[in-house]
């Protein structure tokens, strides 16, 4: 074999092993010894970054309005009350007249770099950033400058939100079986999402759950409960598994 | 056969374990280091940190503490007359500017931006500051940048050293985003660019 | 995403037979106002275009100022008329490529690259109309459809190739890259309608044909200047929307030579227009390291308006910035003959000063630099062009 063959089928190798179902990355990663005292806070949800489309066979998303409103109001729903059954308290953000919804979505675009780099240089096995892969290191933040925003008086938490879910068409089912039997792993219905919470008196990035494939088809509100339970899995002070620094 | 095809698949994923074990970051430990860069290029950190085992460019290292979507600092090592900066994806139809041995100093922040620009990954960039400054004892340029990378639209910072030895180009960059991040380690940044010996 | 390479080779593969243009165009027909989304494809369509219409609103791209959003949506209505341009939002976005969409919601999109390639009002028209051309006969929408189609080819191909195929589509949508892509028939359907709303409109009808043998024009400069061979591969730019070919050139013109050749191009204004935004424009063409390309623009808009100072000075910064000894010494040429023309900013001298000392023109690039600093002693170079003196 060449040797850029071997680099090739390596590369290869790793992407079917990150892409094949049942051995989907979930992840969560939460600050070392971070609790969160059921019934003492008050979460802001960022405007959350939903689509959900059914996804053609050539994996280009086609968006569906119904789902995506629907399934923005059956999670946020849900979340209210997962999180009201630990106590605490969920509003919708709202720029009010603070004037501040352009620094808003820049924290929401830093976010997003947060989050991805988490998920590349942390979760990621293969990828981590030496640094960062001692035992008990979860350090991340958006900085202390979160805090001061006037939108955000008297919030304890922010809670990010990308969720990008799509569901294999028939084509692309097909295609996936065709190609299972040749050896090649097709993903059918790209599921990336991930939450994250801040901690609005530090900035920190308190928890961050990151799952490249779920479940619950959000479009139904019991799918949508089912995909918050997955968000919000490993959530501080509830029971969590597979947590990468706090306990 | 089916076990046939999923020995060979184990076999390959072993493989590909070992070759992502031998491509992984590595750690930049509290100290001197030389060679950086596949070049003459050597700074003394006084703290940790990470080297991307991600190859930008020939003569291309990155070094970050949280990521390099978070904070980034490139080391460009003795880019030769005629070559770019960074790797090219398509030499003949979109070829990337190329450092020239009679270039100017001011003519590095102008190169830089000019790779960014024509590669399609700045939506928006702005040089700012240039001043004289040192590196490895020789004149140089410093200057400020701002920019705007189309892949995640986060405003970010930059700030880099730059000087022309024997014609070939050394430069070290300094990125991260504007909200928090670029403050935070700016003076670590300054640090090592104050250590650079060539 | 960029399907250039796969679409082009789908494209050639289909045969183009010309419309039959062999009398002058019927009149446009009665115009139904944009109808609210019905089916659940339409309304996804929609809300995809509102978010996208949001994220360019709020964009820093965006040019704002000056009422140039105001100018290119009249363009717009002087095309197609008021009835039809009512509703429209028009978004300037600063993005040096040839572009510019029209979403299904009635939301309109136009690049800067666009803006300085026309030569006139009547160039501008001709793509805008082309574009509204889709968004009335609901090309948008089946444009999505035909895109899909072109994305299951390349499915397909990579399962045979044995790549994994993992889409990882980001949640946001990108701000770069257009979401339709029309085949050849529904081109020819809007140059159809194009060319209906041309002939209403007061413009005249061979501008849609020159647009195209301008682009051509422009990619033979861009591929010569990278020393491959011209007529090879042709694009609209960076970002592809509309493979173009000498025939559709060649029908467009064969077109209009049958219509009346009066019309009024609104050069003069189309140059007013653009005038307060056309040296950033330059300064950013001049940075995407296409020396032929930009010099294919600046030739033409010099070949119509003459070497004003604004073009000289470009020219003298095309050059520099390639840099060769003999590009340094015509850069300098230029600047003089800039300045000569009537271009005052102080940064021409530190231009002018920075080539003359690259080149080894020590004791003139001396004076020129001590001009600029004596100009801007607080420039944010100052303290570089004074190190570079102290040499």
């Amino acid at each position: 074999m060449k040797g850029g063959l071997i680099v090739r089928a390596a590369v290869f190798a790793a992407l079917v092993a990150l892409s094949m179902p049942g051995i989907a990355q979930e992840r969560t990663g939460s600050k070392t010894g971070f609790t969160l005292q059921p019934g003492t806070a008050r979460i802001v949800l960022m405007r959350p970054t939903i689509r959900v489309g059914a996804q053609s066979t050539g994996g280009m998303p086609e968006p569906n309005a119904d789902w995506t409103r629907q399934a923005r109001e059956n999670l946020t729903r849900a979340l209210r009350a997962a999180q009201e059954r630990l106590g605490n308290q969920v509003i919708e953000y709202d720029e009010g007249a603070s004037g501040e919804g352009q620094i808003a979505t820049e924290y929401g675009q830093l976010f997003g770099a947060v989050a991805d780099s988490v998920i590349e240089y942390q979760f990621f096995v293969g990828n981590r950033l030496p640094t960062k892969k001692r035992k008990d290191s979860f350090e991340w933040t958006l900085g202390r400058g979160i805090g001061e925003l006037r939108s955000l008086t008297g919030a304890d938490y922010a809670l990010f939100i990308n969720i990008n879910d799509e569901y294999g068409s028939t084509g692309r089912k097909v295609l996936q079986l065709v190609a299972l039997m040749g050896g090649v792993a097709v993903t059918s219905g790209v599921h990336v999402g991930h939450a994250g919470l801040v901690d609005l008196k530090t900035g920190e990035l308190v928890w961050l759950n990151a799952d490249a494939a779920m479940g619950g088809d959000v479009r139904t509100a019991e799918g949508a409960e089912k995909r918050v339970a997955q968000l919000l899995e490993g959530f501080p002070g509830r029971p969590s598994e597979k947590t990468i620094g706090g306990q | 056969m089916k076990t046939k095809r999923v020995a060979t698949l184990i076999a390959v994923s072993v493989a590909a374990n070992a070759a992502i074990a031998a491509h992984a970051n590595s750690l930049v430990a509290p100290g001197a280091h030389t060679g950086i860069a596949n070049s003459k290029l050597s700074a003394n950190s006084q703290g940790e940190w990470n080297r991307l085992s991600r190859v930008d460019g020939k003569n291309v290292e990155v070094w970050t503490l949280d990521g390099d979507a978070l904070n980034k600092v490139s080391f460009y090592g003795g880019i030769a007359n005629g070559m770019p900066l960074l790797r090219e994806p398509d030499k003949k139809r979109h070829p990337l500017p190329k450092v020239s041995g009679t270039m100017l100093m001011t003519d590095i922040p102008a190169l830089l931006e000019t790779t960014y620009r024509s590669l399609g990954i700045v939506n928006q960039m702005e040089i700012g500051e240039q001043s004289p400054a040192i590196l490895g004892g020789r004149k140089a340029i410093r200057f400020t940048y701002t920019l705007t990378r189309a892949a995640d639209q986060v405003r970010r910072k930059g700030e880099g050293i730059g000087t022309l030895v024997d014609g070939k180009l050394y430069l070290v960059t300094y990125e991260a985003p504007a909200l928090h991040f670029f403050d935070k380690d700016i003076e670590r940044y300054r640090q090592l660019a104050a250590s650079l010996a060539l | 995403m960029r399907w250039s390479g796969i679409v082009s080779a789908c494209c050639a593969a289909l045969t183009l037979t010309p419309p039959s243009f062999a009398s002058a165009p019927s009149a446009l027909p009665p115009y139904t106002p944009a109808y609210e989304p019905t089916t659940v494809d339409e309304r996804g369509m929609w809300m995809e275009a509102d978010e996208r219409e949001r994220l360019l609103r709020d964009s820093p791209l965006r040019i704002r100022e000056g009422g140039l959003e105001r100018y290119v949506r009249e363009v717009l209505c002087r095309e197609v008329g008021d009835d039809r341009c009512k509703g429209v939002r028009v978004y300037v976005m600063e993005i040096p490529a040839f572009n510019a969409s029209m979403m299904a919601n009635g939301c309109m999109e136009v690049w800067s690259g666009l803006l300085l390639r026309a030569r006139s009002e009547a160039e501008l028209a001709a793509v805008l109309g082309h574009e509204f051309g889709h968004f009335e006969l609901r090309h948008t929408l089946m444009g999505f459809k035909a895109k899909r189609s072109a994305t299951d080819v390349m499915a397909w191909v990579d399962v045979l190739g044995g790549i994994t195929n993992r889409d990882m589509s980001s949640a946001n949508v990108s701000l770069v890259g257009s979401l339709y892509r029309f085949n050849r028939a529904q081109e020819t359907e809007a140059d159809l309608l194009g060319f209906k709303y041309m002939a209403a409109s007061g413009y005249p009808a061979k501008a849609a044909s020159e647009v195209w043998q301008q682009r051509m024009a422009e990619d033979d400069a861009t591929a010569l200047g990278r020393g491959l061979k011209p007529r090879r591969n042709y694009t609209s730019g960076f970002f592809d929307t509309h493979p173009t070919d000498l025939k559709r050139a060649e029908y467009l013109a064969k077109a209009a030579a049958a219509l009346p050749a009066d019309g009024d191009a609104r050069v003069e204004q189309y140059r007013a227009a653009i005038a307060p935004y056309l040296s950033r424009m330059l300064a950013a063409q001049i940075k995407m390291n296409d020396f032929g390309g930009t010099d294919f623009i600046l030739n033409s808009l010099a070949s119509s308006g003459g070497w004003s100072g604004e073009l000289l000075f470009a020219r003298a910064e095309l050059y520099r910035t390639r840099g060769n000894p003999r590009d340094l010494q015509m850069a300098s040429l230029w600047y003089r003959d800039a300045k000569a023309a009537g271009y005052v900013a102080p940064e021409l001298d530190r231009n002018l000063g920075l080539a003359l000392l690259r080149n080894g023109q020590t004791e003139d690039a001396r004076k020129s630099l001590g001009a600029y600093l004596v100009a801007r002693p607080e420039a944010p170079d100052a303290k570089m062009i004074q190190a570079l003196l102290a040499k």
